[in-house]
């Protein structure tokens, strides 16, 4: 009898049409809108100041981008957290450090110092300002997340939840209170924290991100094989050769640094990085060694989605993404479930 | 020659309970033994502490080396643990379960090659699972699992086995199975065993060598027949039993007297 | 027949009413929870019987100095019970009506105006001014800010509508919607809003709509707006008529942005911006009659 496991060509199989499948999204995801594009006159008239180019390329094509890369992000997070906690419930925001994220950036919005633009001139304003403080509210968080989860040395999984999901209360209470005192339009701001949000022209700022994202996934790519074991218990994972407490570790950082980049730019997007893992899982199995590459893409593919539906929706408003991924989402796995995940799903 | 596995005044303490007490033991390769001992008398500590899971005071060596020497990798290729019990909580099918213990004979980025392959063939031959090769674990039952996890610690080709009450959950059949296994394992692979039992009888049986453990301490060490007298199973368990010989006359046999 | 029992019948509760508001006093203590009630009712010249007014109440100066009860959607309702007032004035579509509804149970009497279109904020002014007790200084303001709305319409009148968009945030970009009183100010001054069919009257605006409805004009009026940051966000989306026309402009305007008394003076800010040339007038000009530039300029 055949012994059935992960082989090369599954590996290439599954992400090849994974894939085939994002580029396509990319693609079919820049030709939908609220407005009608006509392609040829993009293509044609590429440099010049063209509607169609324009709505293409400088409005479009950055955001479906920015879109595969977080997605992309958020599912493989999800998955590396999962296997750290080892509960198939985790999810990028129990870390808390999405949530510090948000409170810096929210902080970074209301307590711009607007006098200083004239004196630093246009520095301030290149830098992005607010970014920059939500990724420090990351740091920080996860600082203090990391902090309170350490016994003896060791990062303990449960403590780690618990932790997470205290700190992630608080940061919703401050935010709260932030929220009852800012002014109207200091609150569409705040909203975008809360539900995140795609828009960017900024080219720069999707490369910076791709070229992080890309780095870290590699980087947690490279552990599948000690996330198979990590998510055999602790122990098992020592006996079979770990070293759990540094992995542990390892993986925390790693995981937060990401997540808190993420959040730094595109606000809270969630569901993404709970629901996916879970489908993907599904679908090939919890080799993470196949499951973080299918489920980074299958992850790109769904929130380039959802932020063109963000974008259709209600047009000519424009929803923030995150009411998209959770609307969409959890719907959308129950049915999965019910399917298919009875037999194979060990919850 | 170097003893497998040799501890000296080895102490563990959970807070302020003494657990494990000075306690000095060495195995010789290819040795069988049983250690034995009510709960709480520190077996599955022992185990623990030897799989380098705990850390605690005192010295460990094996095959004369102190075990921080080692790398986890390289721990995991000399000793294999099949635990009481295990909770996974994600889906794996026994393969994948049987084959992750050949983690340490390949490259971490490398998925496993046909050599790996083959023992994981092997070992589930020989613990009987073959058949089981493409369900799903938390689909099995209790044995059938526990066959898995003994696979498993099989496919990691080490040279010591350490078993924590590894027929737990088996019905009869099974358990004698696995003791048989083990047994042959020993004798035609000169495995080294050492596992925690609670069945007294099975391991007069199948272990030629018995540790008995009382309150973290080593209350007698020898074999079957020695270990094994109606007063030693008194002092350490609290009950009155009759001990027999089995049938071979070789083999000490507990009865229990219960009062009736 | 129906149509004079109608009218019979209205003019008998006009006047009704008439008698009802004279048989009660006028209030003397007044609570104003929203800006835009405090300037009404400065401008209607009651600003001495204001006892409680929120911390964003900051027009006219003098508002500034009265004591504070709370902010726009959180106001405290000890302080205002503190305050003893004989009528709390509020904005039906930002007071808690949970709150409004603990004013009145502890006894207080709570009036809610109604802000959203044009006609509700002149028919709000109106309102307040009958219960202060003194409707003629409410028909005077509002036959003023008439006046300034027909003068700029007549200003306007001869240039061709020019789309428009305008915004109070950047990052995220929000935008004027439909149903809107800003968007009525934006086509009183010539100008089309181009997220004006949109159901709501706030609303995130895609960059690729804006970029496809190719504004003429951007007038970004929130707090905090500053030219460099405008400039700086449309600069690469030249396709924009607005952009390589550099008709892009920050002003910060609470006039454009408030639905109180000074909308007329909005309506003038909004205008100047969206046809500069019907505004720019040479004395020699003014004094001919004539407007200069206005009616030939281009779309």
């Amino acid at each position: 009898m055949d012994v059935k496991v992960l082989d090369r060509r599954r590996m290439i199989l599954v992400n090849g049409v994974l894939l085939a499948l994002l580029a396509l999204s990319v693609v079919g995801c820049a030709l939908l809108g609220p407005v009608r594009l006509d392609l040829s006159q993009a293509l044609q008239d590429m440099f010049s100041a063209n509607a169609d180019a324009e709505i293409l390329f400088r409005a479009r094509l950055p955001r479906i981008l920015l879109g595969v890369a977080i997605g992309g992000g958020m599912a493989a997070c999800g998955v590396v957290l999962q296997a750290l906690l080892g509960n198939p419930l985790a999810c990028p925001q129990m870390l808390g450090v999405s949530g510090g994220a948000s409170l810096g950036g929210i902080l970074g919005l209301i307590l711009f110092p607007h006098w200083l633009l004239p004196i630093a001139g246009g520095l301030l304003g290149e830098i992005s300002w607010v970014p920059l403080a939500a990724f420090l509210g990351a740091l920080l968080s996860m600082m203090l997340v990391y902090r309170f989860s350490l016994f003896h040395g060791r990062l303990h999984p449960y403590h780690l939840l618990l932790s997470g999901v205290i700190f992630n209360s608080f940061i919703a209470a401050v935010i709260m209170f932030l929220n009852s005192i800012v002014d109207f339009y200091q609150a569409q701001g705040l909203l975008f924290w809360l539900m995140g949000s795609l828009s960017t022209r900024a080219y720069l700022t999707v490369a910076f991100i791709w070229a992080y994202i890309i780095f870290g996934f590699l980087w947690l790519w490279a552990k599948g094989l000690s996330l198979n074991l990590i998510t055999l218990g602790e122990e098992a994972a020592m006996q079979l050769g770990v070293e759990t407490v540094a992995l542990q570790r390892q993986i925390f950082v790693a995981s937060s640094l990401m997540i808190g980049a993420m959040v730094s730019v595109s606000g809270m997007i969630g569901f993404v990085g709970l629901m996916i893992p879970h489908v993907v899982r599904l679908i090939v199995g919890s080799d993470h060694r196949l499951l973080l590459p299918a489920s980074f893409l299958a992850g790109g593919i769904f929130l380039c989605w959802a932020d063109t539906l963000a974008r259709i929706l209600l047009a000519p408003a424009e929803l923030p993404v995150g009411i998209i991924t959770a609307f969409f989402g959890g719907p959308f796995f129950l049915f999965l479930l019910y399917r298919e995940g009875r037999r194979k799903l060990a919850l | 020659m170097n003893p497998a596995i040799e501890t000296r005044d080895l102490s563990f303490a959970y807070k302020d309970r003494a657990v494990l007490l000075a306690v000095s033991l060495s195995v010789e390769k290819g040795e069988m033994v049983g250690i034995l001992g009510p709960n709480g008398s520190g077996k599955t500590t022992f185990l623990r502490v030897l799989s380098a899971v705990l850390g605690a005071q005192g010295e460990i060596k094996l095959n004369g080396r102190k075990i921080a020497t080692y790398g986890r990798r390289e721990l995991s290729k000399l000793f294999a643990v099949v635990a009481q019990e295990s909770h996974v909580n994600f889906p794996y099918t026994v393969a994948e379960i049987v084959l992750m213990g050949r983690a340490s004979y390949h490259s971490p980025f490398a998925l496993e090659g046909k050599k790996d392959l083959e023992v994981a063939r092997a070992s589930m031959e020989l613990t009987d699972c073959l058949s089981l090769s493409d369900r799903y674990l938390h689909e099995l039952s209790g044995g059938e699992k526990q066959r898995v996890m003994i696979a498993r610690a099989l496919a990691q080709e080490p040279e010591i086995l350490l078993l924590d009450e590894p027929s737990a959950f088996l019905d009869l059949k099974h358990q004698v199975q696995v003791f048989e296994l083990l047994r042959r394992l020993n004798r035609e692979r000169g495995l080294t065993i050492v596992g925690a039992l609670h069945d007294l009888n099975l391991a007069a049986l199948f272990f030629s060598r018995l540790v008995m453990l009382r309150e973290g301490k080593i209350y007698r060490d020898g074999s079957p027949k020695e270990v094994l007298t109606e007063k030693t199973i008194d002092e350490v368990y609290g009950i009155r039993v009759r001990v027999e010989p089995d049938p071979s006359g070789e083999k000490p046999q507990v009865f229990v007297c219960p009062s009736l | 027949m129906t149509v004079h029992c109608f009218v019979g019948s209205l003019t008998l509760l006009c006047g009704l009413n008439v008698f009802a508001q004279a048989a009660t006093p006028a209030p003397r203590r007044v609570v104003s929870l929203a800006p835009s009630v405090t300037e009404t009712i400065f401008a209607l010249g009651f600003g001495n019987r204001l006892v409680g007014v929120t911390t964003y109440c900051d027009y006219p100066a003098e508002a500034r100095k009265l004591p504070k009860i709370g902010g726009f959607m959180s106001p405290s309702l000890e302080a205002i019970v503190a305050k003893r007032p004989d009528v709390v004035i509020g904005v039906s579509s930002a007071t808690d009506p949970v709150k409004a509804r603990e004013m009145e149970r502890l006894g207080l009497k709570v009036t809610l105006i109604s802000l959203g279109s044009l006609s509700d904020i002149l028919n709000s002014i109106k309102s307040v001014a009958r219960l202060l007790g003194s409707p003629d200084a409410g028909e005077k303001l509002v036959h003023k800010i008439t006046q300034q709305f027909d003068e700029v319409k007549r200003r306007v009148a001869p240039a061709p509508r020019r789309s428009t968009l305008l915004a109070v945030g950047l990052q995220p970009l929000v935008a004027v919607g439909g149903k809107n009183f800003i968007d009525e100010l934006i086509t009183l001054a010539g100008g089309e809003n181009i997220a004006g069919n949109a159901a709501q009257p706030w609303l995130n605006l895609p960059d690729e709509y804006v970029v496809a409805k190719a504004p003429q004009v951007i007038i970004e009026a929130g707090m905090g707006s500053e030219r460099e940051r405008s400039a700086k966000y449309w600069r690469d989306l030249k396709s924009i008529p607005a952009v390589k026309e550099r008709r892009v402009y920050a002003y910060p305007s609470d006039k454009i942005l408030r639905p109180g008394p000074r909308v007329g003076e909005g309506l003038e800010e909004i205008a100047r911006l969206v046809h500069p040339e019907c505004f720019a007038e040479s004395k020699r000009e003014s004094n001919k009659g004539r407007r200069s530039g206005c009616e030939g300029s281009r779309p």
